[in-house]
């Protein structure tokens, strides 16, 4: 596939700024400044980012609970986001929903569920009213290798593929469930991909780390979603950086295949690269755009330190419309 | 005229999906078949496809799909069958149902009814003929309405469909076949009875039965002996199970000074039992005896009839219970 500058140079900024707010939830996790617990998506931003790039107004999201920045990326203002983060009344629920609940219906944020794989069907019921509106839209679902074990997203594959419904899976196997490899959690290679077939639903299964390649494979399914064939499914391959939580001391596994998949495997170095090579981009513009980010994230974050939590008396306040 | 409670469901189905384009219905076999009630029959060829969906066997997905579409602008209403299967998607309607509103902010809104046929039928066995709204009164967030007539069938089932909370709206399968005389101007006058509020069935001044669902017609047929006997019974049908009308049913509590809780399912930890706790805790002054719950025994329903009558609570149950507070 032949990129512009342009494009490229989005999708780069994207997920740099997913990596650089990755990285920055670990640091203020680590200040105690944060009322639950982070599970931060280093190393996972390419899988993220490359599927996302395929997005256009109208279309609905349905994330994973990391990595949390895509809320950002796809239009929540850092205001809210570090509030809700903070549980401040400057954030999204008011504070009442946190690091799982994070985002802005506005954005196409359909919410998440902390009970891993319930909110599938929520995508379907976003794809739904896609459906029955007659748009050309995409109910995006994330969901990760641990999740495809459950039985909420058999039955959302099940009732998404029999109504046909603009919906894209996307199985986001960064190898590990908390502790649980996938190796032992699915018999399957691909717990993604190879049960795709079962529901009839086209999909692929592409190197996470790879952006673009990442970015080509979810164009291809998105594109059959949108001519209104039904369901599609992507997985992307990655790997978990950090622990699940922050303080997860990963003893379950070997710190050299961590350290080597960091090393080879980073998304966001690999696509510095090729953008360099291309003479697109020089190491000055770079550490700008870092420096530009982090400042704005610091800001923010000062803000929601500073802002009001909400009031004993209120706490009733969003319980019904 | 004379209206069965399942034309009565089925008349405030059509109705709203006349009125309002954003509704749609869906559920195992509600299209072709019009549910297994037959409750509606005629809906898919006025409808047609879209509107009238029928699903899977995955109630999880039917669930979520509710929420997903409602939040995102439609208003769904999803039939679940049977009561006893909105335990297969528990977690989706306690935590996800109830909660998305309150975890995720103002701006979400959960506008889906979850419609169940409810309770004994006859012989339907143990996983068949459950109450499920002491289950889910755990569940903040959720209102839970069960009518006990066709009329206010009706008028509670278009409230629900209007409402933009999410209501679990149970339907007493002992009442479908159950005919009420509606003048016909007030049956086809759009009527809409409020979420929230409690109906006194019938005025009496020794005694407050509230009764739910099925329960209903049989305390009101007691209260009539009662009355033979010199027992003045007051019957009150919340109608909308949570969150409760407290004002009405105080009002006739601070009246009577007695009070018992007539329901169709097991007695521990059911509505009786939640209501009794809080009547002491709010009325403790207001009353003459203890709060006395009438309930089914703590016994799986039986697939054999006589004895699935006998642990659910009948008319003599009720006179008994009530005789034993004077």
């Amino acid at each position: 596939m032949q990129y512009e500058k342009e494009q490229v140079l989005k999708i780069y900024t994207e997920m740099l700024h997913t990596r650089l707010m990755e990285k920055k939830l670990t640091e203020i996790y680590a200040q105690g400044i944060v009322p639950g617990h982070i599970h931060s998506g280093m190393g996972q931003e390419g899988s993220y980012i490359g599927v996302l790039s395929t997005r256009k107004p109208g279309d609905y999201f349905k994330f994973g609970h990391r990595p949390l920045s895509v809320y950002h990326i796809v239009g929540e203002p850092m205001d809210n986001f570090f509030g809700e983060l903070l549980a401040k009344r400057t954030g999204n629920a008011l504070g009442h929903g946190g690091t799982n609940h994070l985002g802005r219906l506005q954005d196409g944020v359909v919410g998440f569920s902390g009970t891993l794989g319930a909110d599938a069907g929520i995508a379907v019921g976003a794809g739904l009213t896609i459906s029955m509106e007659g748009r050309d839209n995409v109910s995006y679902y994330f969901y990760g290798d641990g999740t495809a074990s459950r039985g909420p997203v058999h039955e959302a594959m099940c009732l998404a593929s029999s109504w046909k419904l603009p919906v894209l899976f996307v199985c986001e196997n960064n190898g590990f469930a908390i502790s649980t490899p996938v190796t032992y959690s699915s018999a399957v290679k691909n717990p993604g991909g190879d049960r795709a077939a079962g529901y009839n639903m086209p999909s692929v299964v592409v190197d996470g780390t790879d952006i673009l390649a990442v970015y080509e494979g979810a164009s291809k399914m998105v594109d059959y979603i949108r001519a209104g064939n039904g369901p599609a499914l992507i997985e992307c391959k990655d790997y978990r950086w950090r622990g699940h939580f922050e303080g997860d001391q990963c003893a379950y596994r070997d710190p050299e295949v961590t350290q080597h998949e960091m090393e080879t495997r980073d998304c966001v170095a690999l696509l510095e690269e090729r953008m360099k090579a291309q003479g697109w981009i020089t190491d000055e513009e770079l550490q700008k755009m870092r420096e530009d980010f982090d400042r704005e994230m610091d800001e923010s974050i000062a803000r929601a330190q500073e802002a009001e939590e909400i009031k004993p008396e209120e706490i009733y306040d969003c319980l019904f419309a | 005229m004379k209206v069965t409670y399942a034309k009565a469901i089925g008349d405030a189905l059509k109705e709203e999906m006349r009125r309002d384009s954003k509704i749609l219905l869906f559920g195992e076999d509600v299209a072709e078949f019009g549910n297994i009630f037959g409750i509606t029959r005629g809906m898919l060829e006025e409808f047609g496809p879209t509107r009238i969906r029928n699903t899977p066997i995955a109630e999880t997905a039917m669930v979520g799909a509710a929420i997903g579409s409602a939040v995102t602008g439609l208003r769904p209403v999803l039939e679940l069958m049977y009561s006893d299967f909105t335990l297969v998607a528990f977690s989706e309607i306690f935590h996800c149902v109830a909660k998305w509103r309150y975890m995720h902010g103002p701006d979400y809104k959960v506008p889906l009814v979850i419609r169940n046929a409810s309770g004994s039928a006859n012989g339907a066995g143990s996983e068949h003929s459950n109450c499920v709204e002491s289950l889910f009164m755990h569940s903040p967030g959720l209102t839970i309405v069960t009518p006990s007539c066709a009329y206010d069938a009706k008028g509670l089932l278009k409230a629900a469909i209007r409402s933009d909370n999410p209501v679990l709206f149970c339907e007493p399968k002992l009442l479908y076949q159950v005919k009420q005389e509606i003048p016909d101007d007030v049956y086809e006058s759009d009527y809409v009875i409020p979420l929230g509020v409690a109906d006194v069935k019938r005025e009496g001044t020794d005694v407050t039965l509230i009764a739910v669902g099925l329960m209903v017609p049989r305390a009101l047929e007691a209260a009539e002996k009662l009355a033979a006997e010199g027992i003045s019974v007051e019957v009150i049908d919340p109608r909308t199970i949570a969150p409760l009308d407290t004002e009405t049913i105080y009002k006739s509590i601070r009246k009577t000074n007695r009070v018992a809780i007539v329901e169709e399912s097991n007695k521990t930890a059911g509505i009786g039992a939640e209501y009794a706790a809080r009547f002491q805790e709010e009325l403790y002054d207001d009353l003459d005896g203890p709060v006395v719950r009438i309930a089914a025994l703590d016994v799986p329903l039986n697939y054999n009839i006589k004895m699935e009558h006998y642990t659910i609570p009948d008319v003599e149950d009720i006179c008994k219970a009530i005789r034993s507070m004077m």
